[in-house]
């Protein structure tokens, strides 16, 4: 299962493409795709976005105990703020879906990282 | 303190007007991201994990209290409260917007502040020993040739698309408090035998994925030629430095394969043919910028104080005493570090409502003038004895009166995976674990020097190589674990760590530290520090001790 994710342009704030195909701020409103071709179909339809998203990238998503949740820890880090700073970033929304992206598991290489890399 | 002229002013105006519309180009679609990123990055604009991040340059680390007013204002108007003072002395904000990012540069262009040079393949904002024109050891003040660097620097044509970044530091003292050993150009200024005063010259340190000490390349360069030899040096890198490999485009890499020797002898070869007197600053020029560096007016006062000595009754103003109060070069002052390092916080962080304090007791008791170190914490230069219990109260009353510089709760930390797109994992989390075990202030001065480094990645913002204790952040498929290094320092004598062993899990770091300083606390003899100890046991008993459970 993937979800796609990237920065708003005009604040630089880390958005998922959800199902109406807009971009939320919360993770839990992602749409995710089953399917790796609409998943890549809705990455190059994104990469068209030039004055909403930047830099989109498809990352993928585990379920957690109650929902789901990035599988890279850097994209649950992206997903709920920094973990220095508990009043700041998406965490402090609160509810349900925070708690399960908090306690969700799972880890792998970040593909936002190694593209960010690989385009250096 | 420099004072932007004219033309500085002018030049800041025209760039601000220029980024204003690069802006607007970009909202507005005219230019894709791939066309605008190298356009921001070269202002400071980074995009990061949760926002855009705004680096903002502090040259030679200097701050006028209208300037750190401004920051404060910046950060409390365009970010959440806050900003991160980072080991090149620069300030980072880690919210910002595009959309507002043309405006906020307005703002420092107002007094005399930019984010030029704090990205790019060019020279980066230069640092400079923290302590200049304020202690007693210097030969000379470094900012004054800092700041002919930096005007000489500043859009350099030639030299805004080297093979990657280069960063420069200055240092007039033989404490090394600018780590010119680990930087792509250390300039130490000293006088010779026969008094005359020039640079020793070391190229090709660095950290990162190779970390290199810089090796000596003149030993005494007459301080008057300092800009051709540096162009020779910049000409000799932009000639063969490679381009093709980004791992191997860094200077210290070129140094190394040629040998300090042969690279000595093409910079020699390109200065020898170089028009030194066009390039090499004139008289006048050098007297102008010397003169904004002026000794300040200090007061004739007895070299004890006695409202100070009595404060001493206090224990914790003793204890701030002992530990971050320095010795100045006027009898009756003293130099005053300000710790951003308080136990559990973030390491370099600083509130609003701290930079504005700060502010304030900088203009009035510093002499309006406060520092940035490359550890993350602040310093006020010049304050009077007469006045240290005063500074103390000030800065206690905004959480910054923590008494532990140069103590193991003083830690290095880069932002990491807390923020930093390229991070592996975080440093912040570990430096805050590591720092609440040794949060006792006695128990901190029990163990007293040792320096802890953190990164968060390979690319060592967080200077782990040189970290009595270097701590380094991996990825191993996905989840974060650190690798430790011992012995490391960026002193005058510095030294690369050695690793210890195999990389540990996040929550067994601090817990290893602990068990590392121990062993440190059984075998020190004397008055030695960590490193003196590491030095002469080498890793055999910390080795043991971190890792006994795995035998």
């Amino acid at each position: 299962m993937k979800a796609l994710t990237g920065n708003r342009l005009d604040d630089g704030e880390a958005v998922f493409l959800d199902h109406a195909g807009g971009w939320g701020e919360q993770f839990v409103d992602a749409q995710l795709f089953e399917d790796d071709d609409a998943a890549l179909a809705a990455e190059a339809h994104a990469k068209t976005e030039i004055t909403v998203v930047v830099d989109p990238y498809l990352i993928d998503v585990i379920p957690s105990d109650s929902g789901w949740a990035p599988l890279s820890f850097r994209e649950r880090v992206r997903a709920l703020g920094p973990t220095n700073k508990p009043e700041h970033g998406k965490k402090t929304e609160g509810g349900e879906a925070i708690e399960a992206l908090l306690h969700a598991h799972g880890a792998a290489r970040s593909k936002g990282r190694i593209e960010l890399i690989r385009r250096k | 303190m420099y004072r932007y002229d004219a033309i500085d002013r002018e030049m800041l105006a025209d760039r601000v007007a220029e980024f204003r519309e690069q802006c607007q180009r970009r909202l507005s679609g005219e230019l894709t991201e791939d066309q605008f990123k190298r356009i921001r990055l070269m202002n400071g604009l980074y995009l990061q994990l949760h926002a855009y991040m705004l680096r903002i340059a502090i040259p030679y680390g200097a701050l006028t209290s209208k300037q750190l007013r401004k920051l404060a204002f910046i950060a409390g108007t365009y970010d959440k409260g806050y900003g991160h003072f980072t080991t090149r002395t620069n300030l980072q904000l880690h919210w910002i917007k595009l959309k507002d990012a043309p405006d906020i540069l307005e703002h420092l262009a107002e007094v005399g502040m930019h984010a030029i040079q704090t990205s790019g393949n060019d020279i980066r904002n230069i640092t400079a020993d923290p302590h200049a024109g304020a202690n007693a050891e210097e030969v000379d003040d470094p900012r004054v040739w800092v700041e002919a660097l930096r005007q000489w620097s500043t859009f350099h044509p030639e030299f805004s698309f080297l093979p990657r970044k280069f960063k420069i530091a200055v240092t007039a003292s033989p404490k090394d408090r600018a780590a010119t050993k680990v930087y792509d150009i250390g300039l130490r200024l000293h006088r010779n035998a026969a008094g005359e005063l020039g640079f020793e010259v070391l190229v090709g340190g660095g950290l990162g994925r190779t970390p290199y000490l810089g090796p000596t390349i003149r030993e005494h360069l007459p301080a008057k030629s300092l800009l051709s030899y540096l162009q020779a040096i910049l000409r000799v890198y932009n000639r063969y430095g490679r381009r093709d490999n980004i791992w191997k485009a860094r200077i210290k890499v070129l140094v190394a394969s040629l040998g300090a020797e042969a690279f000595a002898r093409e910079v020699e070869a390109e200065w020898e043919k170089t028009d030194q007197a066009k390039i090499d600053l004139p008289d006048t020029e050098l007297a102008r910028i010397r003169a904004a560096f002026a000794p300040r007016d200090f007061e004739s006062l007895p070299a004890t104080s006695n409202a100070f000595e009595a404060a001493k009754k206090d224990p914790a103003f003793a204890r701030f005493a002992r530990h971050n109060v320095q010795p100045h070069k006027i009898a009756g002052y003293a130099i005053v570090d300000v710790s951003l390092k308080k136990p559990g916080e973030t390491p370099g962080d600083c509130t609003v409502a701290q930079m504005l304090a700060v502010a304030d007791l900088a203009e009035r008791y510093s002499m309006d003038e406060a520092r940035v170190s490359y550890e993350q914490n602040l310093i006020l230069p010049h304050v009077r004895l007469d006045d240290l219990p005063a500074v103390w109260r000030g800065l206690d009353a905004v959480e910054l009166a923590t008494p532990n510089r140069g103590l193991v709760t003083d830690i290095i930390a880069c932002p990491g995976l807390d923020y930093c797109a390229l991070a592996n994992a975080r440093a912040i989390p570990i430096a805050q674990a590591i720092a609440r075990k040794f949060a006792d202030p006695a128990l901190a001065e029990r163990v007293g020097e040792l320096g802890i480094k953190i990164s968060g990645c390979i690319n060592a913002c967080g200077h782990h190589h040189v970290g009595a204790i270097g701590i380094l952040g991996v990825d191993k498929k996905g989840e974060e674990f650190y690798q430790i290094t011992l012995g490391g320092s960026a002193e005058a004598e510095a030294s690369l760590g050695q690793a210890l062993g195999p990389a540990l899990p996040a929550d067994k770091v601090a817990d290893a530290v602990d068990q590392m300083v121990e062993v440190y606390l059984r075998e020190r003899k004397g008055d030695e520090r960590f490193l003196d100890t590491f030095r002469r046991t080498g890793l055999a008993p910390f080795k043991e001790a971190v890792y006994a459970d795995a035998h």
